[in-house]
C-alpha cells in the first residue's frame, strides 16, 4: 500500500508516447512469438503424453511405454552412449583446448580449422564418413580385411564425439582464454611448480567451462537423430525410438511420452548448469592480462600428438565423404566422376533451395526478434528482467526432436489459424529459430553489454527520441553482434536435422533430410554429394560472415562484441 | 535561467540516496557537487538531467516545473566521465548531432560546429573518428557536443576523472573559461576537492545523501561548518573542546553555545607552527616529505596531530617539538 502511494507520488519524467510504444512493441512481439511457438507447443506435448488411446486423460501412455519390453534398454542405451561421448569429449576437448590456448604448438590453426568441419554439415555426415571408412564396404575394412563392427554403440560414440567435440573445445577454450597471467606470476613467485599452478589455478578456473561443455555434449548427443539413424544399427536410442513411434507407427501420444523422457535429462542438465553458473563468482577482472603460452616439450609433445591425431581423424572422415561424393562405385570403382551430383531421387536439389529459404527466413526473423528482445529486456528491472531472461534461455534445454514433435502436434491440426502455417517454410524457419533461440539470445546479451548506457543517455539529453537512441547509440555498437547472430542462425538452420525431421511433408523437404533419405535408400554416394553441397553453402555463409566482421572491425570501437557463439544442436 | 531544487528526496528500495536537498544554481554559476562515492552527487545530477525519477520535492528551471519533463525535452547538455562519443561518427558529426536531431539547416549546423571546434581547439580534427583521438581530445569533443545545442544547463558528470593528471589540470582551466565565455549555468560532479576548489563559484559538499555545506571555495575551506567538510575538503586536525583550550585561549572564536557542547575544533596542518624544543609537549612520530613541504605527525597529549613545516624543517621521528597556533586560525565545527 505504502509502495503504491510512493509510486503515485514519484516525480517521474514522462517518456514520450512514441518511446513507450517502441519499447512495448520490442517487448511484446518477441514474447508473443515465444508464447505461440515455444511455450504452447511444449504445453501441447505434455498434454498429449497424457491423452490415452481411449481419449481420456491418464497415465495410460506412460504405462504402455514402460510396458514395451525394450524401453528400459533404450533409455539405458541412450544414457550409456551419451555418457561415454560426453566423457570422451570433455577429456579430449580439454586437451585440445589447452593445446590451442596455452601452448605454442606449431600449426595450431590447422587444428582449429579441422574442428570447424563437423559444424559445416548435418550431424550424420560423421556417421556417413565412418561407414565409408570402416563399414562393411569401407575403404579400410576392404584394404585390411578386418571386420570392424562399426554399426552400434562404438560407431555412434565415435561419430557423436566428432560432432560434439568442436563445441566442447570452443567452450573450454573460452574458459581458458579468460585467465589472468598475474595469478600465474604470483604463484610462480610464491614457488609453485607448473603442475601445482595447473591444479590450483588452471583447473579451478576451467571448472565451469568443463561443466558447461559436458552439458552441451550430453544434450546434443542424447537428442541427436542423424548419427543414430545412420550408424546406430540395432543399438536403439531414445532419438530413434521417438522417430519410430511417430513416423513408423503414427503413434503421436507415445512419441510425446518418449519426448518427455528426452526432455527430463536435458532440462535437468540445464538446471544443474545454471545452478553451477550462479555459484561461479568473481570472473576475470576487466583488466586481466592474458596468459602468454610458454614452451615445454614434456607437456606439448603428448598434447600435440593427441590434438593432431583428433584433427587428422576428423579431416579424414569428412574428407572421405567429399572424396566418396566424386567416386563412381564406392569402394570398388574409385574413378572420379560427377555423376553422384546428378541427384533426381528424393526431390533432387529442391530441398537444398528450401533449406536456403528456410535458413534465410530463420536468420532474418530471428535476428530481428532477438535484437528487439534484448533491447527491451535491458530496460526491465528486477523480477520481470529475470523472468524474460529465463524464458529466453530455456529453449536450449529442449531437444530438437522434442521441439519438432511438439510442432507437429500443435500445428498439424485443422484449426484455421494454427493449422495455416503447417507445411510452410515459415514454420520450419520458426522451429529452427526457437531451437537456437538461447544461443542467439546470450550472444545478443553479450553484445548489448558493450553498448555504454551513457551513450544512450547522451542521445536522450540531446533531445533524441528512443528511435534515435536505437539508431545512433545501440545499432552501431551492436552491428558485429547482429552479423554474428544472423549467420549463426543461418548456418545452424542449414544443417540441423533433429527438429525439422518431423516438419517436412511430401511436398516440402530440406537438405539435411535429403541426405538421410538418400542414405537410407542406398544412394550413399549421392548422400555424400548432397552433404558436400550443404557444406559448400555453409562454408560460403561462414566466409561472408568473416568478411562482414572484418569490414566492421576496421572500426576498432565496434569490434569488441562479436563473440564466438556456442554452437549446439 | 535559475535552477531551483527544494526538499528533494530519492530512495532506491531501502537505500536513501538523497534526503531533503535544497539547491539553487544561478544564471551563470558554476556549481560543483563534491563528495565521496555513494554520497548521492551523481544521483542528484541524473535527477536534474531527467534520467532518474525522484520521490519528493520540487525541481524548477526559470519558474517552470521540470518534474514531468523527460530528459529528451529538457534541453540540457551532458558530459559523462566515459566520453560517450558516437564511435561511428567523426568529430564534426558528433558535435553537430544535437542540432541535426533538432532538424537545423545544414549551413547552420556547419557554422555552429566550426565555431565550437575553434572554442575547444579541435579545428584540425574535424574528420577524425573518436578512436583516433586522445582521452583529453575526446572529452573536448564531448563538451563541444553538449554546448552545440545552446543548453539551458550544462551537466558534467566527473568529466575529468578518466584523464591523466596533466591533461586534467589543463582541461579544468579550459572548461572554466568556456563556461565563463558562454555564460551557461553548469553543475559538475566530482570527488576531487582540488578540482572543486579551483573551478567552482559554489561548492556543494555532500555526504550520505544530504548537503553538509554550500559555499564559495574559500568558505568551505576556511570556514567548514561540519566535521565532514573539514575532513573531506583538505585535511584538518579535529580536537575536542578541552584539548582545544590547551592549545591556547584564542585559537578560535568563542565556543558556540548550542544544545550540544560537543563541537570540535578544526585546525589546518598549515596553521600549526612547529619549533624544535627539548622540552616540547609533542613527540614527532613520522615525517612525510611532500616536495614543497613536510608533513609531520606528532603525538601531543595522546592525540595525533598533523602539522606542516617548510621543506628544510629539521625534525626526525623521536624528536620533541612545541606547537603554536595563530590566534583565530581554528574553526568550531559540528561533529
Amino acid at each position: 500500500m505504502t509502495e503504491a502511494i510512493a509510486t503515485l507520488k514519484a516525480r517521474k519524467p514522462r517518456m514520450s508516447a512514441e518511446g513507450r510504444l517502441l519499447h512495448m512493441t520490442a517487448l511484446v512481439v518477441p514474447l508473443v512469438g515465444l508464447a505461440i511457438f515455444f511455450l504452447y507447443p511444449l504445453a501441447i506435448i505434455v498434454q498429449r503424453s497424457f491423452v490415452q488411446r481411449d481419449g481420456a486423460l491418464g497415465l495410460g501412455n506412460y504405462r504402455d511405454v514402460f510396458g514395451m519390453g525394450h524401453i528400459g534398454r533404450v533409455v539405458q542405451n541412450s544414457l550409456v552412449m551419451s555418457g561415454l561421448t560426453t566423457l570422451i569429449c570433455v577429456v579430449l576437448g580439454f586437451a585440445i583446448a589447452y593445446a590451442l590456448q596455452r601452448t605454442r604448438l606449431p600449426y595450431r590453426r590447422l587444428i582449429s580449422v579441422a574442428l570447424l568441419l563437423p559444424l559445416l554439415a548435418p550431424s550424420l555426415v560423421q556417421a556417413l564418413g565412418l561407414i565409408f571408412l570402416f563399414g562393411r564396404n569401407g575403404l579400410i575394412s576392404q584394404a585390411t580385411g578386418w571386420n570392424l563392427q562399426i554399426y552400434g554403440l562404438w560407431g555412434l560414440v565415435i561419430s557423436n564425439t566428432m560432432y560434439a567435440l568442436p563445441q566442447a573445445v570452443m567452450i573450454i577454450q573460452a574458459a581458458l582464454r579468460h585467465s589472468d597471467s598475474r595469478q600465474y606470476d604470483a604463484a610462480m613467485v610464491l614457488g609453485a611448480s607448473p603442475w601445482r599452478q595447473f591444479v590450483d589455478i588452471t583447473l579451478p578456473k576451467a571448472r565451469f567451462g568443463l561443466l558447461s561443455a559436458g552439458f552441451v555434449c550430453f544434450t546434443v548427443t542424447i537428442t541427436d537423430f542423424g548419427n543414430a539413424a545412420v550408424i546406430g544399427g540395432n543399438y536403439r536410442v531414445l532419438a530413434t525410438e521417438i522417430y519410430a513411434q511417430v513416423v513408423g507407427q503414427m503413434n503421436f501420444n507415445m512419441g510425446a511420452v518418449v519426448g518427455i523422457f528426452l526432455l527430463i535429462p536435458t532440462l535437468l542438465a540445464f538446471y544443474l548448469e545454471k545452478v553451477a553458473a550462479r555459484r561461479e563468482t568473481g570472473g576475470g577482472s576487466e583488466s586481466a592480462v592474458p596468459v602468454t603460452p610458454t614452451r615445454s616439450a614434456a607437456r606439448d609433445l603428448p598434447l600435440g600428438l593427441v590434438a593432431f591425431a583428433a584433427a587428422l581423424f576428423i579431416v579424414a572422415v569428412v574428407g572421405t565423404v567429399v572424396y566418396a561424393s566424386f567416386v563412381s562405385l564406392w569402394p570398388y570403382r574409385l574413378d572420379l566422376t560427377l555423376r553422384n551430383y546428378n541427384i533426381t531421387a528424393q526431390g533432387g536439389y529442391a530441398p537444398l533451395w528450401t533449406s536456403l529459404v528456410v535458413s534465410a527466413q530463420a536468420a532474418v526473423i530471428g535476428t530481428a526478434l532477438l535484437f528487439a528482445l534484448v533491447v527491451a529486456q535491458r530496460r526491465l528491472t528486477g523480477g520481470a528482467a529475470k523472468a524474460v531472461y529465463l524464458l529466453a534461455i530455456v529453449p536450449v534445454g529442449v531437444p530438437g526432436l522434442v521441439l519438432g514433435l511438439s510442432y507437429v502436434l500443435s500445428f498439424n491440426v485443422a484449426h484455421p489459424l494454427l493449422g495455416m502455417v503447417y507445411g510452410t517454410t515459415f514454420l520450419i524457419a520458426l522451429c529452427n529459430f526457437y531451437h537456437y533461440h538461447s544461443q542467439g539470445f546470450l550472444t545478443m546479451v553479450t553484445g548489448i553489454r558493450t553498448v555504454p548506457p551513457a551513450l544512450e543517455e547522451t542521445v536522450t539529453c540531446m533531445g533524441g527520441s528512443s528511435l534515435h537512441g536505437m539508431r545512433d547509440a545501440i545499432l552501431p555498437v551492436m552491428l558485429p553482434t547482429l552479423v554474428a547472430v544472423f549467420f549463426f542462425l543461418f548456418m545452424r538452420s542449414m544443417v540441423t536435422l533433429s527438429a525439422v525431421i518431423f516438419l517436412i511433408t511430401p511436398r516440402l523437404s530440406v537438405g539435411a533430410v535429403s541426405v538421410l533419405r538418400l542414405d537410407q535408400a542406398g544412394f550413399t554416394t549421392q548422400a555424400a554429394a548432397f552433404s558436400v553441397c550443404i557444406m559448400g553453402v555453409v562454408l560460403a555463409a561462414m566466409g561472408l560472415m568473416k568478411l562482414a566482421l572484418h569490414l566492421l572491425s576496421r572500426r576498432p570501437e565496434a569490434a569488441s562484441s562479436a563473440r564466438k557463439l556456442e554452437v549446439t544442436d | 535561467m535559475h535552477l531551483k531544487i527544494r526538499n528533494l528526496s530519492k530512495s532506491f528500495g531501502q537505500f536513501r540516496a538523497l534526503s531533503g536537498v535544497d539547491l539553487d544554481v544561478g544564471p551563470q554559476e558554476f556549481v560543483c557537487l563534491l563528495g565521496p562515492s555513494g554520497c548521492g552527487k551523481t544521483t542528484l545530477l541524473r535527477i536534474v538531467a531527467g534520467l532518474e525519477p525522484f520521490d519528493e520535492g520540487t525541481l524548477e528551471l526559470g519558474g517552470r516545473d521540470l518534474t514531468r519533463v523527460g530528459a529528451q525535452h529538457r534541453g540540457f547538455g551532458i558530459v559523462f566521465q566515459s566520453y560517450s562519443l558516437f564511435p561511428h561518427m567523426t568529430v564534426a558529426q558528433n558535435i553537430g548531432y544535437g542540432l541535426r536531431i533538432r532538424k537545423a539547416p545544414g549551413a547552420a549546423v556547419a557554422a555552429k560546429v566550426a565555431q565550437l571546434m575553434e572554442i575547444v581547439h579541435l579545428e584540425a580534427f574535424a574528420d577524425r573518428y573518436p578512436w583516433q583521438l586522445s582521452g583529453g581530445q575526446q572529452q573536448r569533443v564531448a563538451i563541444a557536443r553538449a554546448l552545440a545545442v545552446d543548453p539551458a544547463l550544462l551537466l558534467l558528470d566527473e568529466p575529468l576523472s578518466a584523464l591523466d593528471a596533466r591533461v586534467r589540470v589543463e582541461l579544468r582551466t579550459e572548461i572554466r573559461e568556456v563556461q565563463r565565455r558562454l555564460g551557461i549555468p553548469t553543475i559538475m560532479v566530482t570527488h576531487d576537492q582540488e578540482e572543486a576548489l579551483t573551478m567552482a563559484d559554489k561548492v556543494v559538499c555532500m555526504n550520505a545523501g544530504t548537503i553538509e555545506q554550500i559555499g564559495s571555495p574559500q568558505d568551505v575551506y576556511a570556514r567548514p561548518r561540519t566535521r565532514f567538510v573539514a575532513d573531506f575538503v583538505g585535511t584538518s586536525n579535529l580536537l575536542e573542546a578541552a584539548a582545544a583550550q590547551a592549545l591556547g585561549p584564542d585559537v578560535a572564536g568563542p565556543l558556540p553555545v548550542q544544545k550540544g557542547t560537543d563541537h570540535l575544533l578544526a585546525l589546518r596542518p598549515e596553521d600549526i607552527t612547529l619549533t624544535r624544543a627539548e622540552d616540547g609537549e609533542a613527540a614527532v612520530v613520522r615525517v612525510t616529505y611532500l616536495g614543497n613541504s613536510k608533513r609531520v605527525a606528532l603525538d601531543w597529549r595522546g592525540i595525533r596531530i598533523l602539522a606542516d613545516g617548510h621543506r628544510g624543517l629539521d625534525l626526525e621521528p623521536g624528536d620533541r617539538a612545541s606547537l603554536s597556533v595563530a590566534p583565530g586560525a581554528g574553526v568550531w565545527v559540528l561533529p
